[in-house]
C-alpha cells in the first residue's frame, strides 16, 4: 500500500549539499552508515526505477547464527566482511572467484555468560574499516582489531564491565585515529559512557560518562563551548542515582571533520520506574557532540527530560548542509524513539525543526523556543502512578534505532523505517543487583490508529513532514540505502527485501529472502564493474523477545505468538543469511 | 544447603550437576507461597530475563512444561543457586535458600499449556488434498 502526501517541491531543496561525501563513489563500504555523515546514500546508479524489477539474487550465505542479524556488511576493495550476532565471527568473502568463497574467518573466543546481560538478543550491528583493519566488538564487552587482509587479530581491548552488565553489540566507529565505542546496558542500571581507543594499538586513551560530575563527563571548562550548568550530570538526578543511571551508547556515531566532532545519542535512563530519579536526568535521552581526540564534551541536547517511556536517543545523527527557514545551515537530522523527527544546527545544538514523524500521544509537541517536549502529564508514567494506558509510540519507539536511515542528495528526502505500535505502562519498584536487569515496568503492546504496525516512509526534513509512505502489517525494523539511481532499499519482519522509487515511493520489486530483516542494507560495486545491493535476513532482536515462536531451535523453549501479532512466526523463523542482489 | 560459590567456577563445570541425592522443595506448592514466589521473581529481576508470567523473554520460558537443566526440585535450586553457562546468574549469596524454593514454588504453581508442540493458525485447518 502506498499513501502519497503531498510530493516537495524538489526545487527549492536542491540546496542541498552532502556532507562529508565526495561526487563520486569509490563502489565500497567501508564503515557502518557508508560515510562520517551516516547517510547511507550510494553514489551507483546502475539500478533504476526502470530496471529495478528485473533485479535478482546473485549469491547467499547462511551464517550459521540464529541471533538477530541487525547492522550491515562491509566491501573493501574486492573483499566483503559479514560479522555475525553472537558468538561474533567474522568471514572475508573473496568477491573476485566465483561463488565468493571465504578468504578466511576469525572465530574470537567471546564469553557466554553476555547471552544473559544483554537485554534484546544476541546482536551485533557491524564492524567498521579503517588502516587496514577490521574493528568490531565482541559482545562480551571487548572490541577487536583484525588484520583486513590475513584475518589476523591485531589487537584486543577490554572496554566494558559484564559484572555491571555492559554489553557491546554497537558498531565502532573511527574518527581520525580514534576508535569510538560504548556499551549497552540501558536495563542493567549501568553508568553509561563512550571511550576513545588508539587506532594502531587499542589502547583506551579516554573515557567519557554521560551523566555525574563534570570530570567523568570531560565536560571542561574552557574548553569546547559546553554551556551546561557545571555539574548537571549530577544535579538533575536526585542523590547518586546517576551512577546507576543507564545512557548506554548502543547506535549510531557521525562525525563532522571540519568541526572536528563526532555525534551520538544516549539512551533510557534506569531504571524505568521513573520515581526512582527524580530531576531531568542528564545526559540521557540526549545527542552529545564530542571532540573524538581527547574526548571533550562541547554541547548536548536532551530529546525527552526524565524520560518516562523508555524512548532511548540511540538513533543516527544524519549530518547534511541544507536551508533551514531560509538559511543554508549545518544541521543533524534524527529519528528518535520518541516520536518526533529533529532537525538540529549540528555547530550549536540549536533546535530547528522537530515534528512527529509517527503517532505521538505522549506529548502535544515540542516547544521550538525552550527545546522542551510539551508533554501530555496524563502519560507521564511511575510506580504511583498505576496503568497507564494508551502511550504511543510504543518503547519500540516511532523509529528503532536500530533501522537506521538513509539520506538522498538528490531528492533531499529522508528514508526511514518506523513503527506503529502503542503501549500501556506499569511501573513497579526495582532493586538493582549488578549484572541482573533494572527495569521496573510492564509494557504490553498493541497495534497503533490505521491497522497498519508499520511504514516505510520518506521524510522532509527542513519542513518536518512526510512526503510518501509505504505502509506494512509488520513494524518495519530494517535500515535502508538510497542510491544515485533513485531506488530505496528496506526489509520487512516478515522476510521481504523491497525496492521503491525513492522519489515517488512506488514499489519496483520484492524478493522473499527466508527470514525477517532487521538489518541495514548496502549498495557496492563489484569486481565486474556491477552495482549490487546486499543484505542480511535474520530476524532476532526485540522481535526474537516479543515472537519468541520465531524460534525452533531450543526444545526447552516453547512460547506464545506476540498477542499484538500473533501470525508473524506464520512468515518468518531465525536464521541468518548473507545476500546479494545484482541485475 | 551447598555454602555459595563463585559463579564462573561453576561455569567452568559445565554447569552439570554434582552428583548428589534429589533435593525436594521442602515449601508445600499452595497459593501462599507462590504468591511470596511471584514477589520474589520480580523482586529479583527475574522477570527481567524470562519475562512476565515467565513466558520467555531473552531468557527461556518456564512455563512451558520444557527444561534445558532438568526440572526436578533439585535441577531448579541448582540452576537458581549456581547459575547456568549460557547467561544465568548464580544467585546463590544473594537469595536465601528460603527465597529460592519460593521462586520455584511460583514457577511450579504457574499453568503449563496443554498443546504446547503444535501452533497453527486462522484458516488453515484444512486438510492436505493430493494435488
Amino acid at each position: 500500500m502506498i499513501s502519497r502526501m503531498r510530493v516537495a517541491p524538489f526545487a527549492a531543496i536542491a540546496l542541498i549539499v552532502l556532507q562529508g561525501t565526495s561526487p563520486r563513489d569509490d563502489g565500497q563500504w567501508t564503515m557502518p552508515g557508508k560515510n562520517y555523515a551516516t547517510t547511507r546514500y550510494s553514489g551507483l546508479a546502475q539500478i533504476t526505477p526502470a530496471n529495478a524489477p528485473r533485479l535478482r539474487p546473485v549469491w547467499s550465505f547462511s551464517t550459521g547464527v540464529l541471533g538477530g542479524h541487525e547492522g550491515q556488511p562491509l566491501v573493501v576493495g574486492s573483499t566483503m566482511y559479514v560479522v555475525t550476532p553472537f558468538p561474533d565471527v567474522l568471514y572475508a568473502f573473496d568477491l573476485t572467484s566465483e561463488g565468493y568463497p571465504l578468504k578466511w574467518k576469525y572465530r574470537p573466543e567471546v564469553n557466554p555468560t553476555a547471552l544473559g546481560i544483554a537485554c534484546c538478543d544476541a546482536i551485533n550491528r557491524g564492524a567498521v574499516y579503517a588502516d587496514g583493519k577490521i574493528i568490531y566488538n565482541l559482545l562480551d564487552g571487548h572490541t577487536v582489531a583484525v588484520d583486513a587482509v590475513s584475518g589476523r587479530e591485531v589487537w584486543k581491548t577490554q572496554i566494558a564491565d559484564m559484572q555491571q552488565g555492559e554489553t557491546t553489540p554497537m558498531a565502532p566507529f573511527v574518527a581520525g585515529n580514534r576508535v569510538i565505542v560504548g556499551p549497552s546496558g540501558g536495563e542493567f542500571g549501568i553508568w553509561g559512557w563512550v571511550k576513545g581507543l588508539d587506532l594502531a594499538t587499542g589502547k583506551i586513551l579516554w573515557t567519557a560518562h554521560n551523566m555525574g560530575p563534570d570530570s567523568s563527563m570531560l565536560a571542561r571548562p574552557g574548553r569546547g563551548r559546553y554551556t551546561g550548568d557545571a555539574n548537571i550530570g549530577v544535579s538533575s538526578w536526585e542523590g547518586d542515582s546517576w551512577r546507576r543511571g543507564g545512557a548506554p551508547v548502543w547506535g549510531w556515531i557521525s562525525y563532522d571533520p571540519r568541526l572536528d566532532l563526532i555525534y551520538f545519542g544516549t539512551g533510557n535512563p534506569g531504571p524505568y520506574n521513573t520515581e526512582q530519579r527524580p530531576g531531568e536526568n542528564k545526559w540521557t535521552n540526549s545527542v552529545l557532540a564530542r571532540r573524538p581526540g581527547d574526548g571533550t564534551l562541547v554541547w548536548a541536547y536532551q530529546f525527552t527530560p526524565h524520560d518516562s517511556w523508555d524512548y532511548d536517543s540511540n538513533a543516527e545523527m544524519i549530518l547534511v548542509d541544507m536551508v533551514v527557514g531560509g538559511r543554508m545551515r549545518k544541521v543533524l537530522v534524527h529519528f528518535d524513539k520518541n516520536g518526533f523527527a529533529y532537525t538540529l544546527d549540528r555547530v550549536t545544538g540549536e533546535l530547528l525543526v522537530a515534528e512527529p514523524f509517527a503517532n505521538v500521544t505522549w506529548a502535544k509537541g515540542i516547544n521550538k523556543r525552550t527545546g522542551l517536549p510539551i508533554v501530555d502529564t496524563t502519560k507521564t508514567t511511575g510506580a504511583s502512578r498505576g496503568n497507564v494506558k494508551g502511550i504511543c509510540p510504543s518503547l519500540e519507539g516511532g523509529k528503532s534505532p536500530a533501522s537506521p536511515s538513509a539520506y538522498s542528495p538528490r531528492t533531499g528526502l529522508f528514508y526511514t523505517a518506523t513503527n506503529n505500535l502503542c503501549m500501556n505502562f506499569e511501573a513497579a519498584p526495582v532493586t538493582r543487583i549488578p549484572g541482573t536487569p533494572y527495569i521496573g515496568a510492564t509494557t504490553p503492546y498493541m497495534p497503533g490508529p490505521g491497522g497498519n504496525m508499520g511504514e516505510f516512509i520518506a521524510w522532509d526534513a527542513a519542513r518536518g513532514r512526510k512526503v510518501w509512505g509505504i505502509k506494512e502489517k509488520f513494524p518495519v525494523w530494517s535500515g535502508s540505502v538510497v542510491t544515485a539511481g533513485d531506488v530505496v532499499f528496506f526489509g520487512t519482519l516478515d522476510g521481504w527485501f523491497k525496492a521503491a522509487n525513492a522519489r515517488t515511493g512506488r514499489e519496483l520489486w520484492k524478493f522473499k529472502v527466508g527470514s525477517g530483516v532487521v538489518g541495514a542494507p548496502i549498495s557496492f560495486r563489484g569486481p565486474d564493474g556491477k552495482q549490487y545491493i546486499a543484505v542480511y535476513a535474520g530476524i532476532g532482536g526485540d522481535w526474537f523477545l516479543l515472537s519468541g515462536d520465531v524460534r525452533s531451535d531450543d526444545p526447552a523453549d516453547v512460547r506464545p505468538p506476540a498477542d499484538f501479532a500473533p501470525d508473524l512466526a506464520r512468515h518468518t523463523s531465525q536464521g541468518g543469511i548473507v545476500w546479494i542482489f545484482g541485475l | 544447603m551447598p555454602a555459595s560459590v563463585r559463579y564462573p567456577n561453576h561455569v567452568a563445570a559445565g554447569g552439570n550437576q554434582p552428583p548428589a541425592g534429589e533435593i525436594k522443595n521442602p515449601l508445600p506448592i499452595d497459593s501462599a507461597n507462590s504468591a511470596d514466589g511471584s514477589k520474589v521473581f520480580s523482586a529479583m529481576n527475574c522477570d527481567g530475563c524470562h519475562g512476565g508470567g515467565a513466558l520467555g523473554w531473552v531468557g527461556p520460558s518456564l512455563v512451558d512444561g520444557r527444561w534445558r537443566y532438568g526440572g526436578t526440585d533439585g535441577a531448579l535450586y541448582q540452576s537458581i543457586f549456581y547459575g547456568r553457562p549460557r547467561g544465568m546468574p548464580a544467585y546463590g549469596g544473594v537469595m536465601s535458600p528460603g527465597a529460592i524454593w519460593k521462586a520455584i514454588a511460583y514457577i511450579r504453581a504457574q499453568p503449563v499449556p496443554s498443546v504446547v508442540p503444535t501452533q497453527g493458525w486462522p484458516g488453515i485447518e484444512t486438510a492436505p488434498r493430493r494435488p
